[in-house]
């Protein structure tokens, strides 16, 4: 069995608040494991313990109790960091510097060696798809840009674990659908993937397995489809019965021992009717300017 | 863990503090004001003759250093350092395989390098200042004034002017330690400064210590005198440059800038220690 990517065990995070010595647990008695090559979502409502789980995780904030390790490693050690990559939330970066110098920057911070900087550099600006922007001020990035930039930096030294917070927060559904790619892109390329969110509808179709914390605490776990299909029922999607029909199918059902539950219409996510009219505006748009420039 | 790896990346992300510090319209605005100040300090005299011009000049001209250099240590280095902890920067710094400590000493050494470039405009801009009035002078009253070829040294002005840098540096790893555990910018500037006077009065208890018969109140003003460090050792500034005779030895200038590191290496190491527990 390989060794997790994450391993957390029996950890509580306690803040000191005031003068008279009051805690405030921001994280209860945790335990978790993130197996490698996985998409793991940390769920949980604001205040519900997943920023700190994170800081611990990178070991920018240390436990009070519990352990945390990556890849087998305490994850304190600063060593163990070299298999790390931090997307922060809302992230800010030097403004004066293009896309490429911060990446190159960070790539140098990570002791990526020098021969290989220029080939790595261009590797995750075009993974992020951000080649054409890349030489642009990250001062004159949009929201989505600076996500996408500031993935290409977590990912620049090649990390064997990626950890996202709130990823696609304040991006538009285009920006999060392209970051929700990038993440599909990663676990083909054998990453470890773990992001937290409350955008529950972005994480549904991206997470291999999701973890929901409520005020510090683990309140489930397991895979997406486990936690969330019904497991006494089934639907049937029908197209072009008549009502003769469907009255024979609902007489069926109920000769069969069955019960008829709910009829509804199925239904598009709005995310992805949204993406799905853009796209084809998108192609029209295209279409024409093809059209303009035969004729 | 390489030295080499950690001095990179102390390098760098000094790198980033200085560029980062030069932009900020505060250090700029504070140039140009020492710059207008230390340019139009012969306006600011009557003078009747001879050297008395040019001490005036040259205690001007230091005393503008001190002061503005000094403001610049402490609202700078806070400034830098807050900075990265509301943009949040520092997260994305410490999340890579970057100690503490590294990010602490490219932090100092960012405003260290500001304060450098600051000390140096300074220095050449009185420089430029005193030679001209020096030519005017020995033009208006014979060459019978010239002690060694010259009435400044010059090369002295700019020792000056690494003895100050020096001691801002302490006051900026001073600034830096109070940052690592203060939570605002107004408590770090405001607690520095205390300390930039109490530095500055330092030798008084010095004085004391060695009126003082022995037992704990001796004992206590020794401690103070160690823990903060004496910014009176650094005012050579007239040895240095007018008196031949009393001109201080290499040897006690190296001693003033060892004085000065073994400081600045401790304020670091102390903010370390709290910078470690802190949440970013």
């Amino acid at each position: 069995m390989s060794t997790p990517a994450i391993r957390i065990q029996n950890l509580t995070k306690d803040f000191a608040v005031g003068m008279r010595g009051m805690k405030l647990r921001a994280v209860d008695d945790l335990c978790l494991e993130v197996g490698d090559n996985e998409i793991f979502g940390l769920l949980g409502p604001n205040g519900s313990g997943k920023s700190t789980t994170i800081k611990i995780i990178l070991g920018l904030l240390e436990a009070s109790t519990g352990t945390c390790e990556i890849y087998g490693r305490p994850s304190k050690l600063v060593d163990a960091r070299r298999s790390v990559g931090f997307l922060p939330e809302a992230p800010y970066f030097y403004r004066y510097l293009t896309g490429r110098e911060l990446v190159r920057y960070y790539a140098r911070i990570c002791m990526v060696p020098r021969v290989e900087i220029d080939a790595a550099v261009d590797s995750v600006i075009k993974l992020v798809g951000m080649t054409e922007a890349a030489n642009r001020r990250v001062g004159t990035y949009s929201k989505g840009m600076l996500q996408r930039i500031g993935l290409a930096q977590s990912l620049v030294h090649d990390p064997q674990l990626v950890i996202l917070d709130e990823p696609t927060a304040g991006v538009d559904p285009l920006g999060s659908a392209a970051i929700a790619e990038i993440v599909r892109e990663l676990k083909r390329r054998g990453k470890t993937i773990l992001l937290s969110s409350h955008l529950l509808a972005q994480i549904e179709g991206l997470c291999d397995r999701v973890a929901i914390l409520h005020r510090g605490k683990l309140v489930r776990e397991g895979r997406v489809d486990d936690l969330v299909e019904e497991k006494d029922a089934e639907s049937l999607v029908v197209q072009g019965l008549s009502a003769e029909g469907r009255a024979a199918v609902e007489a069926e059902i109920k000769a069969q021992g069955g019960r008829l539950a709910r009829v509804e219409k199925p239904r598009l996510s709005l995310d992805a009717y949204f993406l799905k009219e853009v796209h084809e505006r998108e192609i029209e748009h295209a279409t024409q300017q093809e059209g303009g420039e035969e004729s | 863990m390489k030295i080499t790896d950690s001095f990179t990346r102390i390098r760098l992300i000094a790198g980033t503090t200085f560029l980062e510090a030069v932009r900020q319209k505060f250090f700029n605005s504070l140039l140009l004001i020492s710059i207008a100040l230390v340019g139009s300090s012969t306006f600011f005299q009557q003078f009747d003759f001879g050297t008395g011009e040019l001490k005036f000049i040259t205690d001007f001209g230091f005393g503008a250093l001190f002061f503005f250099g000094s403001i610049l240590s402490i609202t700078a280095t806070t400034q830098l350092f807050f900075n990265e902890m509301e943009n949040r920067t520092a997260l994305t710094m410490l999340a890579k395989p970057v100690y503490k400590l590294e990010f602490l000493a490219g932090k100092f050494l960012g405003a260290h390098l500001l304060l450098l470039c600051f000390t140096l405009v300074i220095t050449l801009v009185l420089s430029g200042i005193l030679y001209w009035r020096e030519m005017a002078l020995l033009e208006r009253l014979g060459n019978e004034l010239i002690l060694n070829g010259s009435l400044i040294r010059y090369g002295d002005v700019f020792l000056f002017g690494f003895l100050q840098w020096m001691k801002f540096g302490i006051l900026a790893a001073f600034t830096l330690f109070v940052a690592s555990f203060s939570n605002t910018n107004l408590y770090t500037i405001v607690v520095s400064f205390f300390m930039l006077v109490i530095c500055q009065l330092q030798y008084i208890a010095r004085d004391a210590y060695t009126s003082m018969e022995a037992g704990w109140e001796r004992i206590l003003v020794l401690g103070l005198g160690l823990i903060f460090p004496n910014f009176q050792l650094f005012n050579i500034g007239d040895q240095l440059v007018f008196d031949v005779e009393k001109a201080p030895a290499v040897s006690t200038v190296l001693q003033i800038t060892g004085y000065g590191a073994i400081y600045v290496v401790a304020f670091i190491l102390l903010a370390q220690v709290n910078f470690r527990r802190r949440e970013i």
